[in-house]
């Protein structure tokens, strides 16, 4: 679909021009990562007043930094790339992610970057959800600096983030995971190229006599305004040894912090109904990493 | 307000002067006559726009022109050499792979980063390649033994 007129397209070569264009252009400007999902801004009619591209491909924001605490993944890292990381690949703590970035089309791969994927706080994204359950911070810059927003704070609200006008995005800080952890994430959806209708990641920690230490249970995909975390599964779960039948109730319990919206994709009926059953398959395939990895 | 930029495709630098929001596809097409790649969806849902940009398979219709300066495209059109079709192209044309021909070229190009990447791929990964490729006429299965034939006939 054709975009309407936009009166400028801008490269900017650090981050204080992108700042400075910021203030100059306030809700006009949009940040163009990757480009995957400005049709969907434009189909959802959130584009309108903006008429001002800010690339920010020239930032030197595509780069990777490994060290004994964990990731620090520059915002323009395209999937393709942070799919190839041997941390992601490897270490079953961040096995959600791994498995969020397995369903993309190689198109969609090549494209979307790890930044934008957050910047646009899109419900029906498969990388966020992910992301939540692992835990990390998003780097974000402005004219005064420099500061970090834990993921769990970011989105505020249907496409709405707790950024300020003049802050943009350069990056996410992903913790190592505390050794033992497994993870995992699982898409409901309608074709190969199809946004989420539901998605669930998790990340687990069980002591040695199989108590679960700490649980986190991200859902998204429309299973409410903004992908989150489910409070009442999470308590369920710690504690207590993962039984089928606990995972189960897992399931069941994150109904106390969804409210799924209707679209063409899915009845809210639905997505609630498969919420439940992606947790309760999310706990199990995570499960299974651990058995493999002990 | 329209900028003068270069777009080298298939090994070819053009100088011309494209809108903010224009796409590469809408560039390639209506711009410079490139008609191979395919306007579907025009929404990044369905691969009949795919080029490769540095070689990596990508939807035209959301890349924007002025994102893909300097950068090597590669089109449709850029596949064969001297009139000779390109081995993924030939392989087409031998397993019967194409029906009505609209996705073909989208398909062709998103396979080729698969090949340049994979000698011989199994059908999980070709699979895997194509999936950002919607074929509304037959379903699968004769693009995949056509992949599998181009690859055989390059090794």
């Amino acid at each position: 679909m054709s975009l309407a007129t936009f009166e400028n397209y801008f490269l900017p070569g650090n981050g204080r021009e992108v700042v400075a264009l910021l203030q100059e252009y306030g809700e006009r400007a949009l940040i163009l990562a990757g480009g995957s999902f400005v049709h969907g801004l434009a189909a959802r009619d959130l584009l309108s007043g903006v008429d001002v591209f800010i690339d920010i491909q020239k930032l030197g924001l595509a780069n990777i930094v490994t060290d004994p605490d964990g990731l620090q993944v520059g915002a323009m890292t395209r999937f393709t790339d942070f799919e190839k990381v041997p941390e992601i690949q490897n270490d079953p703590g961040w096995g959600a992610v791994k498995d969020a970035l397995s369903y993309p089309p190689a198109q969609i791969m090549n494209a979307a970057t790890v930044g934008g994927s957050i910047a646009a706080v899109c419900p029906y994204f498969d990388l966020p959800t992910a992301l939540l359950a692992v835990g990390g911070k998003v780097k974000v810059e402005s004219n005064t600096g420099s500061r970090e927003i834990n993921l769990k704070d970011f989105s505020t609200s249907l496409f709405e983030s707790s950024l300020g006008v003049d802050e943009f995005v350069t990056g996410l800080v992903l913790p190592q995971p505390v050794s033992g952890s497994v993870s995992a994430f699982i898409k409901l959806a309608t074709n190969a190229n199809d946004l989420a209708i539901v998605n669930v990641a998790v990340q687990i920690n069980l002591d040695r006599s199989g108590v679960c230490r700490s649980a986190s249970v991200a859902l998204g995909g429309g299973v409410n305004e903004i992908t989150l975390r489910s409070a009442a599964a999470e308590k369920l779960l710690e504690g207590q040894k993962l039984t089928d039948e606990l995972m189960k109730a897992a399931g069941t319990a994150v109904q106390v912090d969804i409210s799924p919206m209707a679209d063409h994709r899915a009845s809210a009926e639905y997505r609630s109904a498969m919420a439940s059953v992606l947790t309760e398959r999310a706990l199990q395939r995570a499960i299974a990493r651990l058995t493999r990895s002990s | 307000m329209k900028q003068l930029i270069s777009l080298e495709i298939n090994g070819e630098v053009h100088e011309l002067a494209v809108a903010p929001q224009d796409s590469l596809l809408r560039v390639l097409r209506e711009d410079l006559g490139l008609i191979g790649t395919k306007k579907g969806c025009d929404s990044g849902g369905c691969g009949s726009c795919t080029v490769n940009v540095e070689g990596k398979a990508v939807y035209s219709c959301m890349t924007y022109a002025m994102s893909v300066q300097d950068r090597p495209i590669v089109t449709i059109e850029g596949v064969g050499e001297n009139g000779k079709l390109d081995p993924l192209q030939q392989a087409f044309i031998d397993a019967g792979a194409v029906q009505c021909g609209y996705c073909t070229c989208g398909t062709i190009m998103a396979a080729r980063e698969l090949l340049a990447t994979v000698s011989s791929p199994d059908e999980e990964q070709i699979r895997h390649a194509i999936a950002g490729n919607l074929c509304r006429c037959t379903g699968y299965q004769k693009i995949v033994d056509a992949i599998k034939l181009a690859a055989a006939n390059s090794a």
